[in-house]
């Protein structure tokens, strides 16, 4: 499954960073006058410090993930996308790790690579370093910052995740670490066209202007330096905040949590219908993005 | 009551499923009408399922899936103000859904609209939480053979969902997917540990505001 070409994380850096720089706030976009305070004014990068080991990226309230079971595939599985870079299939878990999904819709496909430079979407919590990854291990280990990319869409959690198998829990989104293991250097960018809605403790969220208005989560940046508030109309690219380790006081390795969600019809698992706003795996709509910036395709 | 909303229910997935089939075929977002010429991607077996097509539940006549009448009836029965004047009027004239609002003079008071017309979402804080209430007529379809582990309840079927900081409510009124989100700043909150209160908070959005552009299509003129 997984391609033959395997490009290195310098040539990846190098080719993402000669990708546009898109700097200039839009114009204020419809609605919407802030009656609250909204997030501070950028303010310079606050010095790097050693990352540390936590990897949670869950409360200390929140059970220990449910009992692991077997990996789905679906039945019929698609042909991988034309993706050339190293990446594991989407929607499967390791065994131990969660139950994976059949899905396999591109949800976003005109997405913007949500970060700025090259990066490593992979699992924070059970990676190295990772609150359940192996003992002893560093998350700026090499391993967590090389190809390929694995999906943890449906990594358990207790979180509840309607489209993953077994008990429909999961992690919701995709973890992205940056290019390397620096907080406050990597900028994450605009998926596409839309508005700041929310910004909270550690959330930055993005609502897409178009049809069916995607809402877009970015967890864990620098949210004291954030170059958006609450309200800011954003183009796709556009540089929102960097990438860090905020989570209100939980420790977390450093990462972008990055995830997608829409309104959805569609039917339960004991066959009812039902019409929710929930989470949609951003897995393939990443990769394929990326592949899209690595091929030098603007936003 | 209950027929109602499964009918309203029926026609949504009924919506969604003419999506699917027809996701060969762009659409305006804002009529649901075909884009000559602007055909989607195919997507066949070898390749993953794109599905930028949208499942756009505004049909003719005005608004279509949107149960004009219903909301009518819950914008008579707020009373036809609207209890929030702080929000942006241009943003709230150009929704072409009811906007619903919680009976809640605090929470309202502060809160902030933003609005792509088929899309509203309003922003609220309380202390130690955030507050989004949205609602919509574009949904977009699942595939068939992608169940989705979740329990509908009530005659609106509504669902809840942890997130990663909070609670997060869906219902259908009036032939709109309405959503209640509550964000916790400490994950030791109450208001996020369980539903109780975003469920709660769902019960309160009884107060129906109608824009320029939801009178319009609901047929009260602007």
């Amino acid at each position: 499954m997984r391609k033959l070409l395997i490009l290195s994380p310098l040539v990846l850096a190098l080719a993402l960073a000669a990708c546009e720089d898109k700097t200039t706030p839009a114009a204020p976009g419809p609605g919407g006058e802030i009656k609250t305070p909204a997030s501070p004014e950028p303010g310079p990068p606050t010095p790097d410090d050693a990352p540390s080991d936590g990897g949670a990226e869950q409360p200390s309230s929140e059970p220990n993930p449910p009992a692991p079971g077997p990996p789905v595939l679906p039945a019929d599985p698609p042909a991988p996308s034309p993706v050339s870079f190293d990446h594991n299939p989407p929607g499967v878990m390791p065994n131990g790790q969660g139950h994976g999904y059949l899905d396999r819709t591109v949800w976003s496909p005109a997405m913007c690579w949500p970060l700025q430079d090259a990066a490593f979407a992979n699992s924070q919590v059970y990676g190295h370093g990772g609150g359940m990854g192996p003992a002893g291990t560093s998350q700026c280990d090499s391993a967590n910052y090389s190809l390929p990319w694995r999906d943890n869409f449906c990594e358990a959690r207790s979180r509840d995740n309607p489209l993953c198998a077994g008990g429909g829990t999961g992690h919701q989104g995709q973890d992205i670490r940056p290019a390397t293991c620096k907080k406050n250097q990597y900028w994450a960018v605009a998926a596409e066209k839309g508005v700041i809605t929310d910004i909270g403790s550690y959330t930055v969220t993005l609502v897409g202007s178009a049809s069916p208005h995607r809402t877009y989560r970015y967890l864990h940046m620098q949210m004291a330096a954030l170059s958006v508030k609450e309200g800011d109309a954003v183009v796709a690219g556009q540089k929102l905040g960097k990438v860090a380790n905020d989570f209100g006081g939980t420790p977390t390795t450093i990462h972008l949590h990055f995830e997608l969600r829409a309104g959805v019809a569609g039917t339960t698992t004991d066959g009812k219908p039902v019409v929710l706003h929930t989470f949609l795996p951003p897995y393939m709509s990443l990769a394929e993005a990326y592949q899209r910036k690595l091929n030098g395709t603007a936003c | 009551m209950r027929l109602l909303t499964g009918l309203m229910l029926g026609g949504i997935l009924a919506t969604g499923a003419l999506g699917a089939a027809l996701s060969q075929t762009r659409v305006d977002p804002a009529t649901g009408a075909p884009i000559p010429g602007a055909a989607a991607p195919t997507a066949t077996t070898a390749t993953p399922t794109r599905r930028p097509g949208v499942a756009v539940l505004n049909r003719p006549p005005r608004g279509g899936q949107v149960d004009w009448r219903a909301a009518v009836g819950g914008l008579r029965q707020s009373g036809g103000g609207n209890p929030a004047p702080n929000l942006n009027q241009a943003a709230v004239d150009m929704t072409r859904v009811p906007i619903l609002l919680p009976a809640d003079n605090d929470l309202t008071a502060g809160a902030r609209i933003y609005s792509f017309g088929d899309y509203y979402t309003i922003t609220a804080d309380a202390p130690g939480v955030g507050i989004s209430l949205s609602g919509t007529t574009a949904v977009v379809p699942l595939p068939a053979g992608t169940p989705l582990k979740i329990t509908p309840t009530g005659p609106e079927g509504a669902t809840s969902q942890r997130t990663v900081d909070g609670q997060l409510i869906s219902f259908v009124r009036y032939g709109v997917l309405y959503t209640v989100e509550v964000r916790c700043d400490a994950p030791t909150d109450p208001r996020c540990a369980d539903d109780n209160y975003a469920r709660g908070l769902a019960a309160k959005t009884t107060t129906v505001v109608m824009g320029a552009a939801a009178r319009a299509a609901a047929g009260l003129g602007g």
